[in-house]
């Protein structure tokens, strides 16, 4: 080994890690300890990668994931069983019950960590941010206002909104239905008039579903603004309702609307 | 397994880590977070397959990475590089000068990566796992990951010097 060889092998190196016991690794350092200037560039690597590292450390998942993920998880164990399943379920139903009681006393002992509650704002907002940013299909395709409450009522969805003065002037697209802790929320979607992305249909979408449906909703109609994915988006509420309205956009365009 | 490890207790502990390792393969906040909560949705549904309790990291960022690459269509196989057709000489690129960079400007830099050495450095970087466990990861042998990594530290020194000496970054605040 010489010294560039050295450098290619130490490059891998970090400090703090078991690096140093992979036997390349070992003879690299070894020759450093014996080679002053390698020792010294060794040292400023090492330096770089901690700070490096804390570079990349640094980046935040975005607020809300871990709760969705959890909530989604549960949701799906809620999902009615198939035919074939129901026996079966049935059965481990019994034998979940059977090894419930015999552990009650061990759980009353040793609480278990509370379940993450799954009808928050913050899970609603990632939610409905995902069923804007990642494809969605609209239910009904028209730029006509009462056609869109006539379907949305039809579907016991939220028709009787209220939009804001600047949102009745933007185009409308369409609407759509999704779900939301057994409620429909309703999907109104417009055009900001700004230039839409390939194969997108529309840009500005507001969500409206029960205030009861949501856990820690705001109170008042003042809007609040929030980042959410890639999502601006404002949320308020008004009467029994709850209102998100997101935007692709900066938060300026999305004001513009409100 | 699945049924014996708390879902929840193993998002809490991994969800971080992967995302990280997602958003570094991605660049996008919205791919990342599907490719995270894609990767536990499979845990749920073949989490219960996995013998080895230890195993559950280097299980989830594999199939994080496997996911991506399937969702990126990509059939063309990585070819093998030995660690000696590394570039001999790196630029200095002094820790005061990485520490100006902001996180979004390194990540641009480590997507500018090619995409062979990408994973490998985001993984080295990103969570301290061994040069072992790097391999399972990516499920290419030791000797490939070295070199990769080798290759890809290499290039990453390049395009940061290059990236600072042009001023690619904001100043520092004024």
């Amino acid at each position: 080994m010489n010294r560039n060889e050295a450098k290619q092998i130490l490059l891998l190196y970090r400090p703090g890690t078991a690096d140093g016991d992979d036997p390349q690794v070992a003879e690299a350092l070894a020759w450093a300890q014996r080679d002053a200037e390698l020792a010294r560039w060794l040292e400023q690597v090492c330096a770089q990668q901690i700070a490096l590292r804390a570079k990349f450390r640094q980046l935040e998942p975005p607020a809300g994931l871990m709760e969705q993920i959890i909530s989604e998880q549960a949701a799906s164990r809620r999902r009615p069983l198939g035919r074939p399943k129901v026996l079966l379920g049935l059965a481990a139903m019994l034998v979940a019950v059977l090894v419930a009681v015999l552990a009650a006393g061990g759980f009353w002992l040793h609480p278990q960590p509370q379940r993450a509650n799954d009808n928050t704002l913050v899970i609603f907002q990632n939610r409905m941010a995902s069923a804007a940013l990642r494809g969605y299909a609209m239910d009904l395709t028209t730029g006509d206002a009462s056609g869109i409450r006539d379907y949305l009522g039809h579907h016991a969805a939220p028709a009787d909104y209220v939009l804001p003065p600047a949102l009745q002037k933007a185009g409308l697209a369409g609407c759509a239905i999704q779900g939301w802790q057994g409620t429909k929320v309703a999907m109104i979607c417009f055009r900001t008039g700004q230039p839409l992305a390939t194969g997108a249909q529309s840009d500005l979408w507001l969500f409206v579903v029960d205030r009861a449906s949501v856990a820690g909703a705001p109170a008042g109609s003042r809007p609040q603004f929030a980042r959410v994915n890639r999502l601006n988006t404002a949320i308020w509420t008004q009467g029994d309702k709850l209102y998100l309205l997101g935007a692709t956009g900066d938060e300026a365009l999305l004001r513009s609307f409100l | 397994m699945a049924d014996n490890m708390e879902f929840e207790s193993l998002v809490t502990r991994f969800y971080a880590s992967l995302y990280q390792f997602a958003f570094s393969l991605t660049r996008t906040e919205a791919d990342a977070c599907d490719l995270t909560q894609q990767t536990f949705s499979i845990w749920a549904a073949k989490g219960h397959q996995l013998r080895d309790a230890t195993k559950v990291k280097t299980w989830l960022f594999t199939t994080l990475h496997r996911e991506f690459l399937e969702s990126r269509r990509r059939l063309t196989r990585f070819p093998h590089c030995d660690l000696e057709t590394a570039e001999a000489e790196l630029p200095v690129v002094t820790p005061a000068a990485v520490s100006l960079l902001d996180t979004t400007r390194v990540l641009d830099i480590l997507a500018q990566l090619e995409e062979t050495f990408r994973a490998p450095v985001a993984l080295f970087y990103l969570q301290d796992c061994s040069y072992n466990e790097i391999a399972d990861i990516l499920q290419v042998p030791l000797g490939t990951v070295k070199s990769r990594l080798a290759r890809g530290l290499s290039q990453l020194q390049h395009l940061l010097a290059r990236d600072i000496a042009v001023g690619g970054h904001p100043p520092p605040d004024l």
